[in-house]
Formats: C-alpha cells, structure tokens, sequence
C-alpha cells in the first residue's frame, strides 16, 4: 500500500480525470452514479419482490436488505471488469510511465470504488425510507469495505496481469462474475443455501464480505466465527496469489506494451 | 518497485551488468494481412522468444553524452528501455544512479480527446511528476513548446507536431540528471529545433547525462562523445561517434530515399 501512498497525488489526478471523463457526456453529471444503482436495485427488487413474492428471499425490508450487498456488489463487478483492460487497453503509457506498474490497476479499482462511494447514499435513503436501522453490529460495515478492497487488489491484480498476456481470459472473468452473481447470497439470504452446499459457499471470500455489510440490520447473516475466519483466509491468500502473480508476469507484460 | 530501482551511491549513471532479454517475436512480422494469417495457421509465426540482447555490460558515466548505434533490430531501442527500467532484463542487472527519463519518438501517451493541459498533467504524473511540481513549471513547459493557443482546447484539434513538441518538452520540464532521447533528437522544425538545441547543450554544460539514439548522424556528432555499437545482442564496439558511424555507415545512410530501411517501430 506504500505504493499508494506515495503516488497519492498523481493516483488522485488520475482517478478525478477518469471519473470526469465518465459522466462528461451526460446532462445529469455525477447525478448517474447514484441513479443508475438506484433504478438497476428498484429492478431486482419489483422483479424478486413483487413478481416472485411468492418465496420467501431473504429478509424484510427486502429494498434494503437487496441494496446493502448489491452496491458492494457491483462495486465488485465493476473493478474486476475494469481490471481486464487496465494493462491490455492501455499499453502505451507503459513504455514511457516511471510509475510502478501496478498503477494503472490500483487507478480503475480506485474508479470503481468512487462510484460505489457516490452510490452508498442510497442504502441511507432505503433506511429511511423503510424506517430500519441497524444495531451496534454496523461498525462492521467498513471492515467489510476494507475486507472488500484487499480482495479486488489481489484478484484485479492477477484478472490484469493474465488478460494482458491472454486476451481471451477477459471472457472468462465476464462469465464467472456472471456465475457468481447467482453462487452469492446477493439477491437472496445465507439462509437460503442448502446446508449441504454451506461448507462449500464459506470458501467464497464474497459470502462472508456480503454478510460482513449485512450483520448489522440481520445478525442471521453471518454463520458465526468460523466461515468468517475462513472467508478472511481466502481473501488474503487472492491477495497473496493476485500480488505474486503480477510479479512473475510483470517482465512479460512491459515486452508486450 | 525493482522495475526503476534507484541507487544513489552508485558511481557510474547507467550501469548494465550481465543483462540478456528475449523479446516476444513482434506481432506485424511476417507480412500483410493474409500471408501473415495463412503463416499463422500453418503454426509458423508463433510467438516464440527471440534473443535481443545476450550478457551485455557496460556503464555510463555521469555527463556523458553517449550514443547507441546499430541497424535495425540489433536492441538498441530495448538497450534503452532497460536504462529508463520500461522492461525489465531477463537476467542480469540494470542499476540506475538517479531517475531516468524516457523522451520518446511518438506520442502516443497524449489523449487527444483531453485539453492540452489536462495532457500535460497527465503525461508528467507518468513521469513522475506531481500536480504542485507540473504546475510550477507549466508556464515553462507552456512556452517552450508554444502551446499557449491551444492551451485549454482539445488536443485532437491542435496541430500535429503541437504533440511531439508537448511530449519532449514535458519530459525535459522533469529537470532529471539522466535522459533517454529515443530517434529525433530534437523534433519540429526551425525556431523550435533551435531552441531545443540550446537548451539540451546546457543541460550538457551542467552535467546531465544522455542516452541518445538517431537516424541522423550529423545530430549524433554534433551531440554526443561516445558511442556504443550494438550488433547482434552484444557491444560490437565502444569508440569515438565517427568510428561508430563508420561501423554502422550503410543502414544509416543520409540520403532521404533510402530512410524507411531504418524504422523498426517496435
């Protein structure tokens, strides 16, 4: 992170640059990183809600118990997608940046987590809203987005360094984030899971990050220490594996620029 | 980090110990469209590693002012990607006194659909330049390359050679002790030319140390005390600039017909 740190002032130029040229085109500005969101969420939400009513999907009041992990969610997506193209669509500034390399991933997660920071007044509004607020377990909230970004660091890092050397490796992110939209209690509870299929899910760093977000309004949505712990260590080994990655391959991905 | 490592107490500016590289074999090779397509299928242009540089040491001194010769494909533009740490060596070291900075050819770097000084900006923080620190020296850097027009105007609407001016002057407003100059030496044309000249020959006056590479032997003897010869990944010869340029005389000849021999635009 000492990375970060000391090229603050040009990671901060570039991500404003980035994020400027995102909405400059549109009448409502920045307006759309909370509008978008917001009109993808009352999607989900009238479709698992009002059309699927039928089952019971998580718990109630469903608006905000979908938006709590859906941001994060897409904040998720949206880095790990970005991150496909942060070496490969961007080859020239390598061969001149004396910047570390590492630069241009940290820039598209930074984007990516402005946009989830601008949308985090929604869940605000659904809490209103539906008049639910949550209990002393919400401190754990920005552990989470913490928790969060060391996952995205290591997994954009190696989803980067491999999509710059493999192009059709972006494809295959595409479909496995497609894939775990659904593997992810993100439109439904932990709960919902068969308990046979729970040992599994643990492994996945996101359940435990979902539940992190969601522990303080539902302290159902964390299976207790244990699956935690085990989520922990699966996102620091991505980190592990994402950064060793990026090392063994960075040579070959300066040859390719 | 390891990638543009600097060690101050180092002696030498540049120093190359031992340092081989293979480059991926170029994407373009093997001709237009079809025949390079047709190459492909028959499994002949895989992308195999090609040796470009083979157990290379040499340094460079502070102030020096050295020339890399060689024809095409014989390294001499990977020789200074390894100086500026761009790429890094397969084996070996590249060790570096201070920060390199690379003045590059083309100006790809630049973002046309940004204003010119959103560019600059964005080209110096790739140098390493801060915000505050670009900023103080905008004003520079605004009237050494006669951008002042077009300042706050889209660089897709400004003149072409505008870019090639921006890009050398940015890289010359980092103030570094070490550059890497990569095939026109000086770019543009009359006053600007003129311009650059002098102040690069007081750069030189103050000790700042160049890495130079040109199609343009009368630059190079102009400019430059030392030349390295690269032929086949190895320092053919390490000599005075006219004794390098008889080396390397036949593809780097004068006569502007013949210059499209010598482009090996990696």
């Amino acid at each position: 992170m000492g990375i970060v740190w000391k090229n603050r002032q040009v990671l901060r130029m570039l991500v404003l640059r980035d994020l400027q040229g995102k909405y400059r085109n549109f009448r409502l500005g920045y307006l759309w990183s909370i509008l978008e969101p917001l009109g993808m969420t009352f999607v989900l939400w009238f479709v698992f809600s009002i059309l699927l009513g039928g089952r019971k999907l998580g718990e109630q009041p469903y608006f905000l118990f979908l938006s709590i992990a859906i941001l994060p969610w897409w904040w998720f997506t949206k880095g790990i997608a970005a991150s496909t193209r942060a070496f490969r669509g961007n080859m020239a500034p390598l061969k001149v940046s004396l910047l570390p390399t590492e630069i241009s991933v940290i820039r598209v997660l930074l984007v990516s987590m402005a946009d989830f920071a601008l949308s985090l007044p929604i869940i605000v509004i659904a809490m209103i809203v539906t008049w639910t607020f949550p209990g002393p377990l919400i401190v754990l909230f920005p552990v989470a987005i913490v928790v969060q970004v060391m996952l995205m660091y290591g997994v954009g890092l190696f989803v980067a360094s491999v999509s710059a050397l493999v192009p059709d490796f972006a494809r295959i992110v595409r479909i496995v984030l497609r894939a775990m939209f659904y593997l992810t209690p993100v439109l439904y509870s932990i709960a919902n899971i068969p308990v046979g299929a729970r040992d599994i899910s643990a492994l996945n760093p996101l359940v435990s990050i979902l539940g992190l977000y969601r522990i303080g309004f539902w302290p159902t949505e964390t299976e207790g220490a244990a699956p935690l712990a085990i989520g922990l260590g699966v996102t620091a080994a991505f980190t592990i594996v994402g950064v060793m990655t990026f090392r063994r391959l960075e040579p070959r991905i300066l040859k390719e620029a | 980090m390891a990638r543009i490592g600097i060690e101050p107490g180092l002696l030498s500016a540049v120093e190359f110990d031992g340092v081989s590289l293979s480059m991926p074999r170029s994407k373009r090779r093997g001709g237009q469209g079809t025949r390079h397509r047709i190459r492909r299928l028959a499994g002949e242009s895989s992308r195999q590693q090609v040796p470009v540089l083979t157990d290379l040491s040499t340094s460079i001194q502070p102030g020096e002012s050295v020339a890399i010769l060689g024809g095409a494909k014989s390294g001499r533009h990977e020789f200074l990607r390894l100086a500026a740490g761009t790429l890094i060596a397969d084996s070996g070291r590249v060790r570096r006194q201070a920060r390199v900075v690379p003045i590059i050819d083309d100006s790809r770097c630049l973002t046309a659909a940004y204003t010119t000084r959103q560019n600059i900006y964005l080209t110096a923080g790739l140098l390493g330049m801060t915000p505050g620190e670009t900023a103080q020296r905008l004003d520079w850097i605004v009237e050494m390359a006669q951008a002042g027009k077009w300042l706050d105007t889209y660089l897709r609407g400004a003149p072409r050679n505008l870019r090639q001016r921006l890009v050398w002057t940015i890289s010359m407003a980092t103030e570094a002790r070490i550059f890497v100059i990569e095939k026109s030496l000086v770019v543009g044309h009359g006053e600007f030319m003129e311009r650059c000249w002098s102040h690069v020959e007081g750069l030189r006056a103050a000790g700042v140390t160049f890495l130079v590479t040109s199609d343009e032997p009368a630059d190079l003897e102009r400019f430059c005390d030392r030349a390295l010869v690269l032929r086949g990944g190895k320092i053919l010869a390490d000599t005075s600039v006219e004794k390098g340029l008889g080396l390397v005389r036949p593809p780097l000849r004068t006569d502007p017909t013949d210059q499209p021999e010598d482009r090996d635009n990696n």
